[in-house]
């Protein structure tokens, strides 16, 4: 039963990350290798938001998940917007080049000394008994917000407006375009709701332990459920976290605690050599890559 | 542009005339990157260490010239700073306070030049025990060996059954080799190691490692790793349910994380004395921290503030001009008094460029004071 709990865990924070770079990558082809630290400038934001409004939990977090959405916005405006029209391949180098100027920045104003955000909110994470195993209660938010954030991005791209552009901006930029629709307001809605869950997941997870530096590269260790699951699929992502998540924490428990590093890489690589364009993937996104 | 050409060169003979003016002293460390919150509070303690003898009138009447790099833990660029310092800087001593992996190409660059190399807050390497090499020197309190040989000492004393010892590592090969020398040392002492846990740097979740640990059934967990994977694996077992003693090595943080974790059982031991024990050497250093703009707490400047002291103490004894052999002949014959910091001071003698002896204090909360608690004083720890 605590394998289960474990593997929910881990399969709820790489779906809540892998889920933003799928975002990006389905309505602008640019796969985010920034999306690690902006992970962590959002946990980072939710320490600094959470001793400003001491006392006051819930606003502090709130306000930490507007700024979220709000930094990805921004991103967008002042720096991908013209990477517009370029090789896909120059945005790519862009967001790498944002993700170290991101993790300097972090340093110079937060240091490297670990914290610990849920301290700063006055709350505490207790752990919750299910059956024989147990959950953190912030490993327990974990897995409801990544379910609520699934169902909310299902809802919002099936049933709404904006939705349905973003997935015709995504399917044909060119013939959205002439249908009138903004496709820059598209990509910048694209990359705000994807820095907004990246923060979520940054915010959660660094309540669940603590927030230092590291958090950029356990943003980076989602990207493969991503890509097993197909990089242009929510589902496929969420299917690609619980396929990675089981693998890991099956081999440290049953094989070797050593091979959990690889173990994401490998069935990866499977998934390569089987499906190259993953389990819900397209193989005609894969053949633009 | 002739005024500007004349200007410029001016600065130039300014700067160098300064650099020759002063003891210059190469830092790189690990400043950013995974483990940057050890490495960079032991760089500002040692900074603030230096800036304070600089405000007092510096060493034999000359100021200390510390350029520091960051090396992000990755021995390519530690090698890069010490060729710099090396070549272009003139340091007379290398400093690294850094990941083990950087140390092979500082160590091979400090040997080219013949330029001490000094470990300040980077885990002691064999090369500074008895028989040292000779340009190799550590100042840093957590050391291999010594430091498994202690936790087991604290284990014995206060078990009261049998012990049945788990392990939590960090996947880096420094931790895992000192976990097989303490599942040796459990088996000499009669204790049944139960199960070796190793977690990379870093992981999402450490659950699954902790699950693994507990479903051995330890009594006791001892873990000698990076503080990231040291805590973060005891918080891990705590959530699920495990509640036996963890005994770990205090690490920089250890003082502020007693205070957050607030768990008896979770006990620490280290060579440096806990600020709570506010011995004069603590009381020095927040002296100085009043007028330092810190980015790290008081409580994580001890480290660095020793290795200030020892470079201090080795520049003294070298006199003016600065010259790397007499740096080295000065290094290969100190004593540094760490008022209280430590038991005893620093000892180097030609052989030993490590100290004279290693002692241990243990520390753990205490719920019913609400403090940090010694659980055992000053222990020393022969050698191997």
């Amino acid at each position: 039963m605590q394998l289960a709990v474990n593997i929910a865990v881990l399969a709820a924070i790489y779906a809540l990350v892998s889920c933003g770079y799928v975002l990006i990558y389905r309505t602008s082809r640019v796969l985010n290798l920034a999306h690690g630290e902006l992970m962590m400038l959002g946990a980072y934001g939710l320490f600094t938001t959470a001793s400003l409004f001491a006392g006051y939990p819930l606003l502090a977090i709130a306000t930490s998940a507007l700024l979220a959405l709000i930094v990805g916005v921004l991103v967008y405006v002042l720096l991908m917007r013209h990477m517009a029209g370029e090789a896909v391949l120059a945005a790519v180098l862009t967001t790498i080049a944002l993700g170290i100027l991101l993790r300097g920045t972090i340093i110079l104003f937060w240091t490297a000394q670990a914290q610990h955000p849920i301290r700063a909110l006055g709350l505490t994470n207790q752990s919750i008994a299910i059956g024989d195993a147990k959950i953190s209660a912030v490993g327990l938010t974990l897995i409801v917000v990544t379910a609520c954030v699934y169902a909310g991005l299902y809802a919002f791209l099936r049933y709404t407006a904006w939705g349905i552009r973003m997935r015709a901006a995504g399917q044909n930029p060119l013939l959205a375009a002439q249908r009138g629709i903004g496709l820059h307001r598209i990509y910048a809605l694209a990359w705000g709701l994807a820095t907004f869950t990246a923060g979520l997941a940054g915010m959660l997870v660094a309540c669940d332990s603590a927030l230092d530096q590291t958090m950029a590269t356990i943003g980076l260790k989602a990207f493969p459920a991503a890509l097993v699951g197909g990089l242009d699929s929510l589902l496929g992502a969420l299917l690609g976290s619980l396929i990675v998540s089981a693998s890991e924490v099956l081999i440290i428990y049953y094989v070797d605690p050593l091979l959990s590093e690889v173990v994401p890489f490998i069935v990866l690589l499977a998934m390569l050599v089987v499906r190259p364009w993953g389990l819900l993937g397209t193989r005609e996104e894969l053949d633009r890559v | 542009m002739k005024r500007t050409l004349l200007l410029g060169l001016l600065t130039t003979w300014v700067s160098c005339a300064n650099a020759q003016d002063a003891y210059v002293i190469g830092l790189s460390g690990a400043l950013t990157g995974p483990n940057a919150g050890v490495y960079a509070p032991v760089v500002e303690g040692i900074k603030l260490y230096v800036d304070h003898l600089n405000g007092k009138g510096g060493v034999n009447g000359r100021q200390i010239r510390l350029l520091i790099q960051d090396n992000s833990g990755e021995p390519s660029k530690a090698a890069a700073d010490a060729k710099r310092f090396l070549s272009q800087d003139n340091v007379i001593m290398v400093v690294n306070t850094s990941l083990s992996s950087t140390y092979a190409p500082m160590v091979s660059e400090s040997k080219r030049a013949g330029v001490p190399l000094l470990f300040a807050g980077a885990v002691c390497p064999k090369e500074v025990y008895p028989p040292a090499d000779e340009l190799q020197f550590c100042t840093t309190a957590f050391t291999p060996g010594y430091d498994t040989r202690m936790a087991f000492t604290v284990i014995k004393e206060m078990a009261k059954e049998p012990v049945r010892i788990g392990f939590a590592a960090m996947a880096i090969p420094i931790s895992r080799a000192e976990m097989d020398y303490a599942a040796s040392v459990a088996k000499q002492m009669n204790m049944t190691p139960v199960e070796t846990q190793i977690s990379p740097p870093p992981a999402p979740d450490y659950t699954p490692f902790a699950t693994k640990l507990k479903d051995a059934n330890p009594n006791w967990i001892y873990s000698w790793s990076p503080w990231i994977s040291e805590v973060r694996t005891f918080e891990a077992l705590r959530r699920i349910g495990w509640q036996g003693p963890y005994v770990t090595i205090a690490h920089i943080p250890a003082e502020e994380e007693l205070v957050r974790l607030k768990d008896p059982n979770f006990i620490v031991f280290g060579a440096n004395a806990l600020f709570q024990d506010n011995q004069p050497g603590h009381r020095d250093i927040r002296e100085a921290a009043k007028n330092a703009k810190l980015s790290y707490s008081v409580e994580q400047m001890a480290e660095g503030w020793i290795a200030g002291m020892a470079i201090e103490q080795a520049l003294k004894n070298s006199g003016w001009p600065p010259a790397p052999e007499k740096l080295v002949k000065s290094m290969n014959d100190l004593k540094v008094d760490l008022k209280g910091l430590r038991d005893g001071g620093i000892e180097w003698t030609k052989d030993n460029h490590f100290r004279a002896k290693q002692s241990y204090r243990v520390y753990r909360w205490d719920p019913a004071k609400q403090a940090i608690v010694r659980v055992k004083d000053w222990t020393e720890i022969g050698a191997k």
